[in-house]
């Protein structure tokens, strides 16, 4: 159960609308379980086909939530760009250095508000792209439970399918995503200093910066960590453990978690 | 993929749609709930779309010999006896059940939803429109009537054939696709004009033949700039409305907007005056995107006005700041912690993206190379039984699997490859086994990375007999 506590825990710290968005992983358990357990029936190639159907059946339900929800994000998330660099340009054209009105103050303000913005903005999109992932990795592990404990074949051909799904192609996502780093030099002012020195001095400051999306991130850098830190049925399908420096550090971010109450 | 519902489901919904009248003038009373189902209803103003829904419904519970009868809309439903005499006596007491289960049935749709929806046998209405509604609400899991169904045993009497069951599976997957068409296209008929619903029967007989040629188009569907669902293969058809605001028409596929679509969209906007004058009808025609529909632009263009809304008071403020301004120095200090604490956020974003592109890619991999070694086995299972007589023809098979790795897990290898061999006639089997092994010797490849190597396959040749179970993957009997 471990990866559906992960997921619990990963779902509780994400956004409120996000909530019931995410893979209903217990549930399916639930059902692979009672399908292997429920006893052979003289037909029993009918019942088992039954039974297989219905639960192709659910998980494409969720598949479809996936991508409804995705896709919806996905808008969202092209017409924020679109907004946020017209914003910029607005922003520089007019009080930039070159600017029609230019004025240092009013132009570090305002790009300070885009700053936050725009921060934001990426958080939300990287969000997206974990969601993404940790839904197909949930279908991914409960396929095989299902073929473990039924002895079916679903897996293969129907994860195969998965990945041809909107939900997953997180391509363009990625790119906005990268998009928005381009940006951030043009909106943070030049910084040398390490990563280390830098959260010793925005450790107290960590509130200030949109507590509810910081968060989530930390929480969902660390859920993947852990999912793939090792699991008891390696197999050629699981995932190498992840390598990423300063974990440490980010492990210190992990923010005593008090569920907001939307 | 089929995607077929069975009794168990139902059943799930038994105790909710039981009590249904499925039979006679319901909108009116549904119309007047204030949950999401009655406001769809009450769009059809006159009951018949509705009454043709539920009888739907009903009719496909009721009567599962039904479900070949019609050839262009598939039915895939299967039901237990008990299950089936229930309803045919509920449907008999519609009016009186009617306002306590109209609740019932926006927790039901979830669950229940569905299935319902590709009922089709008795009436001409497709069950498009308010199927997607109730796809709606299924968007997500509603728990309750989950734990209703569990209750249930699984294992329930068939009263369909096998072969009807194959049939309707495979048009469960063409029904897919048409119910996209015709959603689309019953939108169109919604709102454009008013609900005529007396001529909505009529309609939809009429057009259902149409409609079938197009179902051929509808996988090759993917054009660059714009993807409507569904994806690239035919019977991939997730044509499931937006669970979008109740105000909206029920059922559209969904839009995928990319940038550039979006850029021709903004463009086609300032042309027309800015986002408050420009109207949707006007901003369709300018965008001359094909497959965009006139709900797209409306509901894209509701999103673009909000997200402009925001930047603009925001430029509002800052004039009256510019003269409020003093301070600065304090305001410097917290600016820069501010900086700082967005500074790292966005190292933690970006370290968290970095991770998620290399799992997906990873993932990618992993699959192809299972999908990969997958059809090698069934190729090599097709081509002959004969393996321990010739393994001459099996070096000839490239693999993926370094010859060290394969001695590592030889044994492991010989159970399973032994299985393969063993188990080749018998289908569910042999391809069970071969992704047993497939999945192993993946394992082993992972591991050494190594080169391709023909060599590897040697050790599945001299498969002993040895124990099946001593793999964990190996297939449960049961």
């Amino acid at each position: 159960m471990k990866f559906g506590k992960r997921l619990k825990k990963q779902i509780m710290e994400s956004l409120p609308e996000w909530r019931d968005k995410f893979l209903s992983y217990k549930e399916l358990k639930k059902l692979v379980r009672l399908i292997s357990e429920a006893p052979p029936l003289p037909d029993g190639e009918r019942e088992y086909g039954k039974a297989e159907a219905e639960f192709v059946y659910l998980l494409n339900n969720e598949i479809d939530k996936f991508n409804n929800f995705f896709m919806e994000q996905e808008e969202d998330f092209v017409i924020r760009h679109e907004a946020l660099e017209e914003k910029m340009k607005e922003v520089r054209e007019r009080w930039g250095p070159n600017g029609s009105e230019a004025s240092e103050a009013n132009y570090r303000e305002e790009i300070a508000k885009i700053r936050k913005d725009m921060v934001d903005f990426h958080g939300e999109m990287v969000l997206l792209v974990n969601y993404s992932s940790i839904n197909y990795t949930g279908l991914a592990k409960i396929l095989k439970k299902y073929d473990k404990r039924t002895g079916g074949l679903l897996r293969l051909p129907f994860i195969q399918k998965v990945l041809e799904q909107p939900f997953y192609a997180t391509d363009q996502i990625s790119k906005l995503v990268k998009k928005c780093e381009g940006m951030m030099d043009v909106v943070f002012p030049a910084a040398e200093e390490e990563l280390a020195e830098r959260a010793r001095e925005a450790r107290d400051a960590i509130t200030v910066a949109g507590e509810g999306i910081f968060r989530n991130t930390v929480a969902a850098l660390l859920t993947i960590q852990e999912i793939r830190a090792g699991s008891s049925t390696q197999s050629a399908f699981s995932l190498p453990p992840l390598n990423m420096p300063d974990s440490h550090l980010i492990q210190a971010f992990q923010l005593n978690s008090t569920i907001p109450t939307n | 993929m089929a995607a077929r519902t069975t009794s168990s489901i139902e059943r799930s919904s038994t105790k909710q749609l039981n009590n249904i009248g499925l039979s006679g003038p319901l909108p009116s009373s549904l119309s007047v709930r204030p949950t999401p189902i009655g406001e769809t209803f009450a769009k059809f103003s006159d009951s018949q779309p509705a009454v043709m829904a539920k009888e739907l419904m009903a009719g496909s519970i009721t009567q599962p010999s039904h479900l070949n009868s019609s050839g262009a809309i598939g039915h895939i439903f299967s039901s237990s006896p008990g299950y089936s005499t229930d309803l045919h006596h509920s449907s008999l007491l519609p009016h009186e059940k009617h306002s306590t289960n109209a609740h019932s049935i926006s927790q039901s749709s979830n669950m229940a939803s569905l299935p319902f929806s590709y009922s089709s046998n008795s009436g001409p209405l497709p069950s498009s429109t308010p199927n997607n509604y109730f796809k709606e609400n299924s968007a997500s899991w509603n728990i309750e009537p989950l734990s209703n169904f569990l209750d249930f045993p699984v294992n329930t009497t068939i009263e369909n054939s096998p072969a009807e069951n194959s049939a309707c599976t495979v048009m469960a997957s063409e029904e897919y696709c048409k119910r996209n068409e015709w959603q689309e296209w019953a939108d169109q008929l919604i709102s454009e004009d008013d609900p005529l619903t007396s001529n909505w029967n009529d309609l939809l007989t009429d057009n259902i033949q149409d409609l079938e040629p197009k179902v051929s188009h509808v996988p090759g569907n993917q054009s660059q700039g714009q993807q409507l669902l569904p994806a690239s293969s035919g019977d991939n058809c997730f044509g499931a409305p937006p669970a979008s605001s109740a105000s909206s028409a029920p059922a559209k596929p969904r839009m995928r907007w990319t940038p550039e679509l979006h850029e021709a969209f903004v463009e086609a906007v300032n042309k027309l005056g800015g986002s408050e004058r420009a109207t949707p009808k006007g901003v369709l025609k300018l965008m001359k995107v094909e497959g965009l529909t006139i709900y797209h632009v409306k509901s894209h263009l509701q999103k673009y006005r909000t997200a402009r809304y925001r930047p603009e008071p925001s430029e509002g403020s800052s004039e009256k700041r510019l003269t409020i301004e003093d301070m600065p120095p304090l305001d410097l200090k917290t600016g820069i912690e501010i900086t700082e604490a967005l500074r790292l956020q966005m190292e933690v974003q970006k370290r968290l993206h970095e991770q998620l592109e290399i799992q997906r890619n990873l993932q990618l991999r992993i699959e192809e190379q299972g999908r990969y070694l997958q059809m090698m086995f069934e190729k090599q299972c097709k081509s002959g039984t004969d393996k321990k007589a010739s393994p001459a023809s099996a070096t000839e098979k490239p693999s993926g699997v370094s010859s060290d790795a394969i001695k590592d897990c030889a044994a492991k290898g010989e159970v399973e490859a032994s299985q393969v061999e063993g188990d080749c006639k018998s289908g569910r089997d042999q391809a069970n086994n071969s992704t047993a092994v497939e999945e192993r010797s993946l394992e082993v490849g992972m591991k050494n990375d190594g080169p391709e190597n023909q060599a590897s396959e040697n050790p599945r040749q001299q498969a002993g007999e040895e124990s099946a179970p001593a793999s964990k993957r190996q297939r449960t009997d049961e």
